[in-house]
């Protein structure tokens, strides 16, 4: 840019020449410089503000546009209370392995005031009273005419009782929408699915949430509206619960016990068929619990995952799998029994006195203690917390009932030779039927591991092997010939090959040792035997029979009697046909008629 | 060419200053100011209680600490500015170290007899410092380099602690009131497309830093971002604000439900409805009428601040001025946008209208400072 010069030569020159004050001239393009200044620096401004009311008038006009596009949009009349109860009724069914509904949603009112809106309170609150007798008019008056502006009545009512209100006619009475979940089969697998209540709520709506069981586990499941109310199915079959629940209030009440479990379970998938704790109670008025009661006696109280308890001999199956597994003998090694066997100040005792020595067979046909101990000192601390830790016995299983997590499995704090030895035959470690459940398909149903579930699981992934094909087959024989010829005689069902094995351990007493006159009864049996399909166990707590002189209140007069009776029942249920069971020797009587 | 350099022929003194104070933007002001205090009257249910009265006295406080900034010569605003910053940027700091927490941010620094938003005063402070800056730098220097980079600097630090409080809004009003400032000395266009490119880079860091520990925003404001983009996809959840904001301006129609009749926010459907949502009131009540109307005082603010800002030959003042302008046109634009859905929801008051007691303070006394500018000025 080319400059005029503040001081130009030739024209100061001429100017002095003619004596002029040259520094007119300085001044002058000086003035010229700051006023061109001046004007770049308005052109520049102007520029500048352009631009800024260019933006402005942007801004300007888009919100203008959009308000005038809102304004002539028509008006929609308020939709949350439509939309928001849309949102709560979203909670999925839960349907058993059929697809027969196990829990649903129902229509339904809460009631509510606003006493500042009622015409009459006197009247209405005497009526209300009619309605529903458990309100007392006073309380209900002194609500009305009271400070307050809004008050709950009622959470649930029917559709006659909101007939009746509605009646009244007063406009201070009103009407929420209520979803409530809905247990239509009652009592029917109560601890398996838990319950549910309301969350956060508010007139229009409230939110139901899962407080227990399944329904507490799945809570997000079975609200996710992504999952557009696909059912929860669970491995659950409807008839087979019924039964059991049937058979077990039966077996509990003629055995004198004052509770009872049983698990039912696919031996291959792990699928829970059928699964009771009685006491039970209704879902749908789930009580709540006493904090006076004992926890075992409550009836929310899951015996089937969250009891633990010594187990007894139902443990030997466990000992002698492992040491045929190990192959530390056969089954037909003899092992010695006399008594009693003393280690330390400890004794341990059998029942009955069982001779000299006992094949490995016989010590669990017999449930011979001292047989199982030996094995086990044979086996070793070590492998025996291994191979119980690969059954899933030292740890809560991961079934997926809410309460599963708590039946947290009691085991020695200091796991010794003594404690393997009593472990061996199931005292000293406590556990819950659903963990003897598993861990037994787990040995019977050819060898490898499955995890208790609730969900119905078609197509199983296969678990990594915890003892031979062979040791299971062989397992399987065994528990056949306990109650072919063993402790578990009661239990035979005539075609359906049931194999068992009997436990009844004494109950702990709280002020220490045991009790002498309360056990704990538990059968543990599969069946068919040859072709296992299901693994049951049945407790017994505090069983006694009766009927002879002295009670009787082993596992083989209390649970094995029980047991048999369920499977007697449910067996056809399942679709498993009566079989004539492969004798000795049958082979040879259909080769000779066939060669004639 | 700063002040001194003019030759003051005539500056009011004394009483004298009343005559010469910028009456009409006064008036615009007092208009908006009502509109709000109909609308606070009617939110409560037709009652002065407890809204419209307290924002009433307020404003009348307000405006007398405008006539008290106003008569206040502004060369003397001018020499303060530095002081006022830094006060500003030390209490900025302090409310991260023992400020109280509201809302999930940490925004107030209790005082004992008021809660301070330091915040709020950086929003003229930042205008005032920087005037100040470009009046004293020589035009020759300003596109240099190092002399843009202070002016960024001052704007950025405050910026930075008011993001990490966490305030989205105040910070987007500081950076671009800011910018305008500089915008408004003359320097150089290439400078602003660099800052345009790097906030575009800052926008895309912000999401990518999404889900990783050291995310700048906190999920709630993740979420308003992401409801603006798609606020039909949860309704009655984070779109709930705008959702019932856009029944009520549907519902207002052109002429409105009348004074007192709207149903949405009196009958609670709209959040906030006494404070950044009173927009919908207004668009409820009095349709698209009123709620235009609104906008057209708001843009006679703006066009007579201009002018006031394009006549002051000083140039501190008219910097000052348009940069202060420019604050309140985003206060309101980003309001409005934000209630019609054109904008996220970043918690911006409606300037004079909402309700509150400090964003209101702020507007009146940037406008005290638009006054003495305009009553002082140069002739």
């Amino acid at each position: 840019m080319s400059r005029v010069p503040l001081r130009p030569l030739a024209r100061i020159l001429s100017a002095r020449q003619k004596g002029e004050d040259h520094k007119a001239i300085e001044n002058e393009n000086i003035h010229q410089r700051m006023l061109a200044a001046r004007g770049r620096q308005r052109q520049m401004a102007e520029g500048r503000l352009l631009i800024a009311s260019i933006c402005f008038a942007v801004a300007f006009s888009a919100v203008g546009v959009k308000m005038f596009a809102l304004s002539s949009t028509e008006p929609r009349e308020p939709r949350t209370a439509s939309s928001a109860s849309k949102i709560y009724a979203q909670r999925a069914n839960i349907v058993d392995r059929n697809g027969r509904i196990l829990a649903t949603n129902l229509s339904t009112y809460s009631l509510y005031a606003q006493p500042h809106l009622m015409t009459d309170p006197e009247n209405s609150a005497v009526e209300l009273a009619t309605i529903f007798p458990d309100l007392g008019v006073e309380d209900l008056l002194e609500d009305f005419t009271g400070k307050r502006k809004f008050l709950w009545i009622k959470k649930k009512i029917s559709p006659e009782q909101k007939q009746r209100v509605h009646d009244i006619g007063d406009p201070g009475l009103l009407f929420g929408p209520r979803e409530m979940r809905l247990y239509p089969n009652g009592k029917l697998a109560a601890h398996v699915l838990g319950g549910a209540g309301f969350g956060r709520e508010d007139v229009h709506s409230a939110e139901v949430i899962g407080n227990a069981g399944v329904e507490r586990t799945f809570d997000a499941f079975l609200r996710d509206p992504a999952q557009e109310n696909a059912p929860l199915e669970l491995a659950i079959d409807l008839s087979v619960q019924d039964t059991a629940e049937r058979v077990l209030y039966g077996g509990m009440k003629l055995m004198n016990a004052k509770a009872a479990s049983s698990v039912l379970m696919d031996v291959k998938t792990g699928e829970i068929i059928s699964l009771v704790s009685l006491p039970d109670f209704d879902p749908n008025t789930r009580p709540n619990p006493k904090a006076t009661l004992d926890a075992a006696d409550n009836p929310l109280f899951n015996r089937a995952v969250q009891g633990v308890y010594e187990l007894g001999s139902t443990f030997k199956l466990f000992t002698i799998a492992q040491a045929l597994e190990l192959g530390l003998m056969n089954k037909n090694t003899m092992i010695p029994t006399r008594g009693p066997l003393v280690w330390g100040k400890f004794k341990i005792r059998d029942f009955h006195d069982y001779g000299a020595k006992l094949s490995v067979t016989d010590v669990l046909v017999k449930s011979s203690n001292i047989g199982t101990a030996k094995i086990a000192i044979d086996i070793g601390v070590k492998r025996q917390k291994e191979f119980l830790d690969s059954l899933g016995l030292l740890t809560a299983t991961p079934l997926e009932i809410s309460e599963a997590a708590g039946g947290r499995p009691q085991l020695p704090p200091n796991w010794s030779e003594l404690s393997a030895m009593t472990i061996s035959y199931g005292h000293g470690i406590a556990n819950s039927p659903v963990h003897l459940a598993a861990a037994y398909s787990s040995i019977l149903n050819g060898g490898y591991k499955v995890e208790p579930t609730i969900l119905k699981n078609p197509n199983p992934e296969r678990g990594e092997r915890v003892v031979s094909e062979q040791v299971s087959a062989t397992m399987r024989d065994l528990l056949r010939q306990v109650v072919v010829r063993g402790t578990a005689s009661f239990g035979e069902v005539a075609g359906y090959e049931v194999g068992g094995k009997t436990g009844t351990a004494d109950k702990p007493n709280p002020q220490g040792g045991y009790y002498e006159d309360k056990v704990i009864a538990t059968f543990a049996s599969v069946f068919p035997a040859s072709n296992p399909r299901y693994v049951l166990i049945v407790t017994l707590d505090e069983p006694s029979e009766n009927s002879g002189a002295k009670p009787r209140r082993t596992a083989g007069w209390t649970a094995v009697p029980v047991a048999a009776e369920m499977i007697r029942r449910i067996a056809p249920l399942v679709g498993l046909r009566p079989v004539i069971e492969p004798g000795p020797g049958f082979g040879i009587v259909q080769a000779k008629g066939s060669s004639q | 060419m700063s002040y001194l350099e003019y030759n003051i022929k005539h500056v009011p003194t004394g009483l004298r200053k009343v005559l010469h104070v910028n009456w009409p933007l006064v008036l615009l002001m007092i208009a908006i100011a009502s509109f709000g205090f109909l609308m606070l009257y009617s939110v409560a249910g037709g009652s002065f209680d407890p809204w419209a009265s307290a924002q009433m006295k307020r404003f009348a406080m307000g405006l007398g600490l405008m006539f008290f900034i106003g008569f206040v010569p502004i060369y003397l605003w001018r020499n303060l500015s530095p002081l006022f910053y830094i006060v500003s940027l030390v209490l900025l700091v302090l409310v991260e170290l023992v400020g109280e927490t509201g809302m999930g941010a940490q925004r107030w620094l209790n005082l004992g007899f008021m809660r301070l938003q330091p915040s709020e005063l950086m929003k003229i402070a930042l205008v005032l410092v920087l005037a100040a800056y470009y009046d004293w730098l020589d035009n020759e220097r300003r596109s240099k380099l190092l002399w843009v980079l202070i002016p960024v600097l001052l704007i950025v630090i405050p910026s930075f602690l008011v993001l990490r409080q966490p305030d989205l809004g105040t910070t987007l009003l500081l950076m671009i009131g800011g910018a305008s400032v500089i915008f408004f000395a003359g320097v150089h266009w290439m400078y602003f497309a660099g800052v345009i490119s790097a906030g575009i880079a800052t926008v895309a860091g912000v999401f990518l830093s999404r889900g990783t520990p050291y995310q700048f925003l906190k999920d709630y404001q993740y979420r308003r971002i992401d409801t603006f983009l798609d606020p039909s996809a949860d309704p009655l959840g984070a779109g709930y604000h705008i959702t019932q904001a856009k029944i009520a301006l549907g519902s207002g129609g052109w002429t409105g439900r009348g004074f007192m009749q709207g149903t949405q926010t009196r009958l609670n459907f709209v959040p906030e409805k006494h404070t950044d949502f009173i927009f919908t009131t207004l668009a409820e009540e009095f349709g698209f009428v009123g709620a235009a109307s609104l906008l057209a005082l708001y843009a006679g603010v703006l066009i007579f601040a201009f002018a006031s800002a394009f006549k002051n030959k000083d140039r501190f003042s008219s910097l000052m001025i348009m940069g202060l302008a420019v604050t309140f046109f985003l206060y309101f634009a980003v309001n409005m946008s934000m209630v019609m859905g054109l904008a996220p929801v970043v918690g911006v008051p409606l300037p004079l209208v909402s309700y509150g007691g400090s964003a209101m303070l702020v507007i009146l006394i940037s406008f005290g400072f638009v006054q003495s500018a305009h009553i002082h000025r140069p002739r």
